[in-house]
């Protein structure tokens, strides 16, 4: 189910009063959200829920069992047993071809053949967000920061709820189980923040994301090399407005909702591309998973403690298995070395970004940004390029400077305006109307995401493209 | 366009937010349904057909017939052709 299609508005519509209605209920509640998260996941594919409750249930289990173990031995094994557990489905229906394929290719490419099967299944939607939800409640669990829960149904809550389910924000076991022990207060409800999320989601995937895909960045993609440098250019920036667009869309409407609903997720997006260094581009991008990888991958690793070629060498692991995470493939792993390269580099010469900013001209700030942008857009090219060929293409048609003649229209530049005003309306702006509409009479809140979202209507493309989050 | 962390930024909040949170959920919903009723007319005959599916699928015509007669669903087909016609798309 899409959140900007009727299905999922109606799906709310009953969901919204019932969540409320049994608020005093809190297991009847949490029993209720449980179904509907299952029905919401469903709606793609019936069969998968079963893996999602074998997960939840087979996390629950190992997590009781580890809060029960002194340390020694036994805790330890029973805690790789579950890392690997959990790695272990996601490597199956996510990376087995891929290594099976790279295994044969490689053995080929010195002169061996050799037959392996492939497995022919469908990808889980949303497999890599639902292994780092219940890893996350795992290795917490192993680190004593969190009591293992007897409730099985906190668990399939926690990995289920429908707003971060499909393509996050990676919600902390500890931050989310905290607020399921009773009812929500609806006071907490932050009404003009969460329309805001919502309304400015749904404009930013409707609108930005569908008409840059469809209208140009797909057709740059399908065959690089008929393009002209010009296009392969606007191309890769077009990319980078439309990926911001399409995952914040997703997941400021999932805070929204889940706000709605009284319950809290963390901030996912932090306009990422105003970042002044790659490290500060990190700390605004996917705020969700950098900030799980840092702290369950690159910290465990060893993080800076070691001196700085094991700093360097953790960055780099974790920055290439944070690329693989996203997909089955060298370009993305390509990606991820890409970005652990720059932050090497980065902290090699000090330039980090942030702290140091304050003490540089405004000069120095906008050559570093102007850097950053460029390193990012180049390195989506590889993240969004569909075989190595693609992205060879790519960059030798861009370098080859043989045509600069373009083919973007006057929408498609109109798109490209409001794709980069997402970036440079200051945040303040929202937040004056966000408290302007809390202030308003009722007639007004109503009037306000009900004319947004006609007018969103008015200009939508026929038919909605599925989030490209939702295949990770 | 999300800001700083939600709770530092919460604005007070409405005297009654969760009734205020449902009257603007529930009337932004019968707006749309009246001013654009094609979409949920469109929307269920893509269902697969069932006894509720036909059901719901005459209210829709119904509601669709109310507001093309009283005009209500002009100015969503005006605003969407002269969007079509500026855009020099289509709406198939």
């Amino acid at each position: 189910m899409l959140f900007p299609t009727i299905d999922f508005a109606l799906f709310f519509a009953v969901v919204f009063p019932i969540t409320w209605l049994l608020n005093g209920y809190n297991t009847w509640k949490k029993c209720f959200l449980v179904a509907a998260s299952y029905f919401f996941y469903a709606f793609w594919r019936l069969d998968f829920t079963l893996l999602l409750f074998a997960s939840s249930l087979g996390n629950y289990l190992m997590a009781l069992a580890l809060g029960r173990l002194k340390d020694g031995a036994a805790r330890r094994t029973l805690f790789w047993a579950a890392i690997a557990g959990n790695l272990g489905l996601l490597g199956y229906f996510k990376y087995y071809n891929f290594f099976v394929a790279s295994f044969v290719n490689a053995l080929e490419a010195i002169g061996f053949k050799v037959e392996i099967g492939f497995i022919e299944v469908a990808l889980p939607i949303a497999i890599s967000f639902v292994t780092f939800h219940a890893l996350s409640y795992i290795i917490d669990v192993y680190r004593g920061v969190l009591k293992p829960t007897t409730s099985l149904l906190d668990i399939l809550f926690y990995i289920s709820f429908f707003p971060h389910l499909i393509a996050g924000p990676i919600v902390r076991a500890n931050k989310f189980l905290a607020q399921t022990v009773g009812p929500r207060d609806p006071a907490n409800i932050r009404l003009g923040q969460s329309i805001f999320l919502i309304l400015g989601g749904l404009f930013k995937k409707v609108i930005i994301a569908n008409y840059l895909s469809t209208n140009f960045v797909d057709d740059i993609f399908r065959d690089p090399a008929a393009n002209s440098s010009l296009d392969l250019i606007f191309g890769m920036y077009g990319y980078s407005l439309l990926i911001y667009c399409d995952f914040s869309a997703y997941t400021d409407i999932a805070i929204g909702v889940a706000n709605l609903l009284g319950y809290e997720f963390p901030q996912n997006f932090n306009y990422p591309y105003r970042a002044i260094s790659v490290q500060d581009f990190w700390r605004r991008w996917h705020m969700s998973l950098s900030s799980w990888l840092r702290d369950y991958l690159y910290i465990p690793l060893g993080g800076s403690r070691f001196g700085t070629l094991a700093t360097f060498r953790n960055i780099m692991i974790t920055m290439m298995l944070g690329g693989l995470w996203h997909g089955a493939s060298w370009n993305f792993l390509l990606w991820g070395g890409l970005h652990g390269a720059a932050l090497v580099i980065e902290r090699a010469f000090g330039q980090t970004g942030q702290a140091d900013a304050v003490r540089r001209s405004p000069a120095a700030t906008a050559l570093r940004w102007f850097v950053t942008f460029q390193f990012v857009s180049v390195a989506w090219v590889f993240f969004r390029a569909s075989s190595t060929d693609t992205w060879l293409a790519y960059f030798s048609t861009l370098f080859s400077g043989a045509n600069w003649s373009t083919s973007i229209t006057p929408f498609v530049a109109v798109i490209f305006v409001l794709g980069a005003l997402s970036h440079i309306i200051p945040p303040r702006w929202f937040e004056t109307w966000e408290a302007r509409y809390d202030r308003a009479s009722l007639p007004v809140k109503i009037l306000v995401p009900f004319v947004v979202i006609f007018l969103i209507s008015v200009a939508a493309p026929n038919g909605i493209a599925p989030f490209i989050y939702f295949q990770f | 366009m999300l800001k700083t962390n939600p709770p530092d930024l919460a604005p007070p909040s409405p005297p009654q937010p969760l009734r205020t949170s449902a009257f603007v959920v529930y009337a932004t919903l019968a707006l749309l349904a009246l001013t654009i009723p094609q979409s949920l007319v469109g929307w269920l005959q893509d269902k697969n057909s069932s006894e509720l599916q036909e059901i719901m699928l005459k209210g829709a015509n119904v509601l669709q017939r109310v507001s093309q007669q009283t005009g209500i669903a002009i100015p969503y087909q005006r605003a969407r052709d002269f969007f079509l016609a500026a855009t020099g798309k289509t709406d198939d």
